[in-house]
C-alpha cells in the first residue's frame, strides 16, 4: 500500500508541475499592434484617418479616438510632436494655421498662440523625460493638456489618453487598465512584466481542494463503527489532541467551530503577512506604491493580499462570535474564567493589528482613519500627550509613525497575540477540554477519537480555505492612491468598519468620554462578565442560554447589538 | 502498515484525500515560485550616455566611478574599460603607477586592465563605445559593467 501511495503521489506530483508550467506560459503578453504610420513628406490623406475601431476596445483603443480627435494635429500622427513632416501631411491651404482658423475665428481673443518651442514630441529618444511612471504622465495630461482649453480632459478621457501614449512609446500594456493606483508603478520608460492571469491556477487549486473536501467529508461514513481506525499511527497534529474526546463537547452546534476557525484564519494571516512583507517597504513615499505593486505586478500578488485582508476581517467577525458563544453557553464559568479573559485581550490586540495593518497602506484611504485615531489618545487626561508620541514617534503622523505601526504590526503585537493564542489554547486542555457536556451525557461513553477530531477539523480548514480563496478571488481589497498632497482634503474620511461604532459615538460629544472611555468600558464590562454577574451552574452547563448567567447574556447581546446597530449607521452615512 | 491486508474502499479514500491534499500544496508551492519571482528593482541600464565626443580630448583619461568605467583618448581612439574588479565584483580604485588596485583584495591591473597581482585572475573588460549621429559618446555596459 505504500508503494501505491509514493506512486501517486509521484503522479499527482508530475501532472501538478505541468498544469503550473501551462499556467505560467499563457502568462506572456500579447503584442499589440502600434499603428505608426510611414512618414511621408507630402499630403497624406490617410494618415488623417480616424483609427479604426477595435472590438472590444482596449483602454490604449479608447485613446486612440480621443488623441485623434483633439491631440494628433499638434503632436503628430505616431507622436512625433509638429514636425516639419508632419505640417506638411496637411493639406497645403491648412498649412498656415493662421490663415485657416483652426485657432478658433476670433484670435487671439478666444483662442492660443503655438509655444515657441514648437510641439513636443511624445514618443522617441528623449521624450517624455520628465515623467517616470504613468500617474505623474495622467496627472500632467489631465492638468495642462489640450492646449486650448487647458484642463478641459475628464479623469475617463486622459487615462485612456495615458494608455494611448504608453503605446506610441511601445509600452506593452496587455490588458490592463490603467488608474490611479496601478500607474503609480507602470515606468513609461521602461517595460515591467505584468504577471499572467490567476484565475486558472487558483481555479484548479479550488478543484483540488474541494475533492479533498469531498474525500475527507466521505470518509467519515466508511469510518462509521470504528473508534480507532485500523493502522493508523497519530502524527504531530493528532499528538496536539486529547487521545479521546466525549462526542458532545466536539459537535459543531455548540462550539460553532468558531475557536478553531479563528487558530486556522490566524495561522493563513501569519503565512500571507509574511510573503507581503517580501514585497512591502514601510516608508511614506514608497507604503502605498509598493502595495499597489503587490496588487498590480506581483505574480498572485492580488491573490495574497486579498487573503490577508479578509482573513483579518472575517477573524474579527469569527471571534465576536466565539465570544457571544461563550458568553450564551455560560461556558466561562469557573474554572475558565482567566481563559475569558484570554480570549478578551486576544480580541483587543487583534483589533490593534487590524488598525495598524490598515495604516500599513498608507494611502489617501488610510489618513483620516489614523489622524482621529492617534488624535483621540490625544484626549485622554495626564498621560494623552505622551501616548501620541509613543505611538506616533513625534509631532505629527510621519516616517516615524509608519514604521512604529509596521514594528507593531509584524512583530510586536504579532508576538503578543501569539502567545496569547498559545495560552489560550493550552488553557482550554487545563479546564477541561473544549466544553463541558450537558449532565446526562457527562458519564456516558460516548467519545470520538483524536483522528476523528483532527479529520473534522481538516475539513472545516479545507472548506474554510476554500471559501476564503474563492472569496479574495471575487473581491479586492480596498487601495486607494498614494498620499500625494498633505493638505489636500481628499480621501475616505470613515474609521476602518471594526472601529465604525466608535465614529459613531464620537458625535455624541466629548471624544475622550465617547471615543475613548465608553469603548474601553465595552471591555471591561465584558471582562468583569464572570466576576460580578451569577454564573451559570455546574448542571447547566453544555447546553445554549442556561439560566443562571441571564443576565450576562443580556447584557453582552445588548452590547454587541448596539456596536452592531452603530456600525451600521456609520456605514451608511 | 507492513501487514498484509486487504486494500479496502477507506484505504483508497484515505489515498486519495492523502494525494489530493499534496497535490494542492504542489500548486501552492508552484505559486509560491511565482509569488517570488517578480524582481521591484529595474537593475542598472546597459547603455551610459557619456555626453559629446569632443568632450574627450586625444591623450584624456576619465574615471567615471558611477558606471564604473574609464574612458581613454589614445590619438583620437576612445576605449573604456570596465572597472568592476573581476574577482569579487568591487570598484577598483586609481593608484600612483597609473593603474588601478581592488581595495577589497589588492588585485592590481595596468592601465589597460590586465592583470598584474592577483587574486583576480581575468583582466577588465573593454567596453563598447560608439559615438552616435548627434554626437553624443555612448558606452555600452551589459549588466550595468557589474557582471
Amino acid at each position: 500500500m505504500v508503494r501505491y501511495l509514493e506512486l501517486i503521489a509521484i503522479v499527482f506530483l508530475a501532472v501538478g508541475g505541468i498544469l503550473l508550467a501551462s499556467t505560467s506560459a499563457t502568462a506572456s503578453p500579447s503584442l499589440q499592434d502600434t499603428a505608426v504610420a510611414q512618414a511621408t513628406p507630402t499630403f497624406a490623406p490617410a494618415r488623417l484617418d480616424r483609427p479604426a475601431t477595435v472590438f472590444p476596445p482596449s483602454q490604449a483603443d479608447i485613446g486612440a479616438q480621443t488623441y485623434w480627435g483633439m491631440c494628433m494635429d499638434c503632436h503628430g500622427d505616431h507622436g512625433q510632436g509638429l514636425t516639419e513632416e508632419w505640417l506638411n501631411s496637411y493639406k497645403p491651404e491648412l498649412r498656415d494655421c493662421w490663415q485657416s482658423g483652426c485657432h478658433g475665428a476670433d484670435y487671439p481673443e478666444n483662442s492660443f498662440e503655438i509655444l515657441k518651442g514648437g510641439v513636443p514630441a511624445l514618443s522617441g529618444p528623449g521624450s517624455l523625460a520628465r515623467f517616470s511612471n504613468a500617474y505623474e504622465l495622467q496627472v500632467f495630461i489631465q492638468e495642462n493638456m489640450p492646449f486650448f482649453p487647458t484642463g478641459s480632459l475628464t479623469p475617463d478621457e486622459a487615462w485612456p489618453l495615458t494608455a494611448y501614449v504608453m503605446r506610441l512609446n511601445d509600452r506593452q500594456l496587455d490588458t490592463l487598465n490603467l488608474d490611479e493606483v496601478n500607474g503609480s508603478v507602470i515606468p513609461v520608460h521602461r517595460d515591467v512584466s505584468l504577471p499572467g492571469k490567476q484565475l486558472p491556477g487558483v481555479l484548479i487549486l479550488s478543484t483540488v481542494l474541494l475533492l479533498a473536501a469531498v474525500g475527507l467529508a466521505a470518509r467519515n461514513k466508511l469510518l462509521s463503527g470504528e473508534s480507532v481506525p485500523k493502522g493508523q499511527r497519530a502524527n504531530f497534529f493528532h499528538h496536539l489532541h486529547p487521545v479521546r474526546i466525549p462526542a458532545r463537547q466536539s459537535r459543531f452546534w455548540y462550539t460553532l467551530g468558531a475557536g478553531g476557525l479563528a487558530v486556522f484564519l490566524s495561522l493563513v494571516l501569519l503565512f500571507t503577512g509574511l510573503l507581503e512583507m517580501y514585497y512591502y517597504i514601510p516608508t511614506p513615499d514608497q507604503a502605498a506604491v509598493s502595495v499597489a505593486m503587490i496588487t498590480t505586478l506581483v505574480p498572485f500578488g492580488s491573490l495574497v493580499r486579498n487573503l490577508h485582508f479578509w482573513s483579518a476581517q472575517f477573524l474579527v467577525i469569527v471571534m465576536t462570535i466565539h465570544l457571544l458563544r461563550v458568553t450564551l453557553t455560560g461556558a466561562y464559568a469557573p474554572p475558565r474564567r482567566f481563559n475569558y479573559l484570554l480570549g478578551l485581550g486576544l480580541l483587543v490586540l487583534i483589533l490593534l493589528l487590524d488598525f495598524t495593518g490598515y495604516v500599513l497602506r498608507w494611502d489617501e484611504g488610510i489618513r483620516w482613519a489614523l489622524v482621529v485615531g492617534t488624535n483621540l489618545l490625544k484626549t485622554i487626561p495626564w498621560v494623552g500627550e505622551a501616548l501620541y508620541r509613543f505611538v506616533i514617534g513625534g509631532d505629527i503622523p510621519g516616517s516615524a509613525a509608519l514604521t512604529r505601526f509596521y514594528a507593531w504590526h509584524i512583530f510586536g503585537l504579532t508576538l503578543g497575540a501569539g502567545i496569547l493564542i498559545v495560552w489560550h489554547a493550552f488553557r482550554v486542555r487545563r479546564d477541561g477540554g473544549i466544553a463541558v457536556s450537558p449532565p446526562e451525557v457527562r458519564a456516558g461513553k460516548d467519545h470520538i477519537t483524536r483522528f476523528e477530531l483532527v479529520r473534522r477539523e481538516g475539513l472545516a480548514m479545507v472548506i474554510a480555505g476554500l471559501v476564503l480563496v474563492l472569496f479574495s478571488l471575487a473581491v479586492p481589497a480596498p487601495i486607494a492612491p498614494p498620499i500625494s498632497d498633505a493638505s489636500a482634503m481628499t480621501g475616505d474620511s470613515r474609521a476602518p468598519w471594526f472601529f465604525l461604532w466608535i465614529q459613531q459615538l464620537l458625535k455624541f460629544g466629548d471624544p475622550f468620554l465617547w471615543g475613548v472611555l465608553v469603548p474601553v468600558l465595552v471591555v471591561v464590562v465584558l471582562g468583569l462578565l464572570p466576576y460580578l454577574l451569577p454564573n451559570a451552574k455546574a448542571d447547566e452547563l453544555g447546553r445554549w442560554f442556561p439560566p443562571g448567567n441571564r443576565i450576562a447574556q443580556g447584557l453582552s447581546v445588548l452590547m454587541i447589538l448596539a456596536i452592531l446597530l452603530l456600525t451600521v449607521l456609520g456605514a451608511f452615512q | 502498515m507492513s501487514d498484509r491486508r486487504p486494500f479496502s474502499r477507506r484505504d483508497f479514500v484515505n489515498m486519495a484525500v492523502h494525494a489530493l491534499l499534496s497535490l494542492g500544496g504542489v500548486i501552492g508551492l508552484g505559486g509560491l515560485v511565482r509569488f517570488f519571482s517578480y524582481e521591484p528593482d529595474p537593475g542598472p541600464p546597459d547603455e551610459y550616455n557619456l555626453g559629446a565626443a569632443v568632450d574627450y580630448p586625444p591623450g584624456s583619461r576619465t574615471v567615471r566611478l558611477d558606471i564604473p568605467a574609464v574612458i581613454y583618448n589614445r590619438d583620437g581612439k576612445l576605449v573604456a574599460y570596465s572597472l568592476t574588479c573581476t574577482h569579487l565584483g568591487c570598484t577598483v580604485e586609481e593608484d600612483k603607477q597609473g593603474g588601478f588596485v581592488c581595495p577589497c583584495h589588492q588585485s592590481r591591473f595596468d592601465a589597460d586592465g590586465s592583470v598584474l597581482a592577483g587574486p583576480a585572475q581575468k583582466s577588465l573588460p573593454e567596453l563598447r563605445l560608439e559615438v552616435q549621429e548627434d554626437g553624443a559618446l555612448h558606452l555600452y555596459a551589459p549588466g550595468g559593467g557589474h557582471r
